[in-house]
């Protein structure tokens, strides 16, 4: 008799419990994908170097971006010919990932943005900020970007790698390599099919 | 003066006020019951973290002990783990999907930890030290002391990493340019050192050395 009053007790508590969390779940659901598709889109728009604020966002994006599928694989090409992807792989502590673009010529890179990193604060950590990223500008990353000991990059596939930070620079190194390539010349038989 | 002085004694010895009080410094979460650190090292790196970090756990703890007290007569003894644990899990979904939803930066920044939320001790210590025994409004004073006593030394570590460690508060520079930032304080190493010294400087003042 104990026993069936417990199960009957969790039971009730279970089901009241579970009811309060489909409701408020389907309430904010809406809004938390679109904060996801906000996220993304302004990403986006950052990397090709289109204006934009926070409240115009989605119809900037809308207006000035192609979404070119593939079955796996999605690009947003805008007005100048730049495409964006998304990209993701391991670094050294924990999982990169970001968004890049690469320019109309699809051997250049236009921007590159970290959007999540788990590097050593102060040393790898530093492959998310400006200062490291925009040194990626315009560099041909076919057939392959070299990642140089700071201060000692000269030719046009080179750039600085970050002292104190050699685990975090040969991951990005690796990650980026890998991504721009596969991407570029998935990018290029799409554009050859049209 | 002698009547005022007996109205102020009577306050300060009733029960409710003796509840809210306990979790604000005599039995203070933080550096008399010790718990809740783990989280504390992991969110309080920036100040808009910890406030929100407090606000979700003072949320979470008062509502947990309210239904824990009100069903406390109902609730099963050999259970009631278990039913700690629905019951703070429930709200602390809730305000994990009201972050995501309405302030999604602060989301991201908090990562997992708004949901580890449920394993902080504070919460369980409260409902299983207070709500199972006590009534449904002094275990809602007892909930709002401890979460606010915990949110108030989450600002504290804030305070000093996010100045040391980034030279800003709430975003905004308050050091001068030239201030080179402590990388060590923005992690959890440099967290447990500012802890330690806390601990040190309010268990003197609370006179709380074990003998």
């Amino acid at each position: 008799m104990k026993a069936l009053k417990i199960i009957i007790f969790v039971v009730i508590m279970g089901t009241v419990s579970s009811v309060l969390l489909v409701g408020m779940n389907s309430f904010t659901e809406p809004l938390i994908s679109k904060n996801e598709e906000l996220k993304l889109k302004s990403a986006v728009l950052d990397v090709l170097e289109i204006p934009y604020d926070k409240l115009t966002a989605l119809n900037i994006f809308k207006d000035k971006v192609k979404i070119l599928t593939t079955d796996k694989d999605k690009f947003f090409i805008s007005g100048d010919g730049a495409a964006a992807f998304e990209f993701y792989g391991p670094g050294l502590w924990g999982p990169i990932s970001g968004v890049a673009s690469v320019n109309s010529d699809l051997s250049t890179i236009k921007t590159i943005k970290i959007l999540h990193q788990e590097e050593t604060p102060g040393l790898g950590s530093r492959i998310s900020e400006h200062s490291f990223l925009k040194q990626f500008r315009g560099k041909e990353f076919s057939p392959k970007l070299i990642f140089m000991p700071e201060g000692k990059s000269s030719a046009n596939n080179e750039v600085d790698a970050i002292t104190g930070a050699t685990g975090s620079s040969k991951a990005l190194e690796r990650l980026l390599n890998s991504v721009l390539q596969k991407n570029a010349s998935l990018l290029k038989e799409q554009l050859n099919k049209k | 003066m002698s009547p005022k002085k007996t109205v102020k004694r009577s306050f300060k010895y009733t029960k409710w006020f003796k509840a809210l009080t306990a979790g604000l410094w005599q039995d203070h979460p933080t550096f008399c019951m010790v718990l809740g650190i783990c989280s504390m090292l992991a969110v309080t790196n920036r100040m808009n973290n910890a406030i929100a970090m407090g606000l979700g756990v003072t949320f979470c703890t008062v509502f947990s002990s309210l239904f824990i007290s009100i069903f406390r007569n109902v609730i099963p003894s050999r259970v009631r783990m278990l039913a700690y644990m629905v019951i703070i899990a429930t709200f602390v979904i809730c305000v994990d999907r009201f972050l995501k939803a309405y302030f999604p930066p602060i989301s991201e920044e908090l990562g997992p930890y708004v949901g580890l939320i449920i394993t902080n001790c504070i919460l369980m210590g409260r409902a299983e030290a207070y709500a199972i025994k006590n009534g449904p409004l002094l275990s809602t004073l007892d909930g709002l002391g401890c979460g606010i006593g915990y949110t108030f030394m989450l600002m504290l570590m804030a305070l000093v990493r996010e100045t040391i460690g980034f030279g800003t508060l709430l975003g905004y520079r308050v050091m001068p340019g030239s201030w080179v930032n402590w990388v060590v304080m923005t992690i959890a190493p440099g967290a447990f050192f500012l802890l330690g010294v806390y601990l040190w400087i309010f268990r003197t003042i609370a006179k709380k050395t074990e003998a």
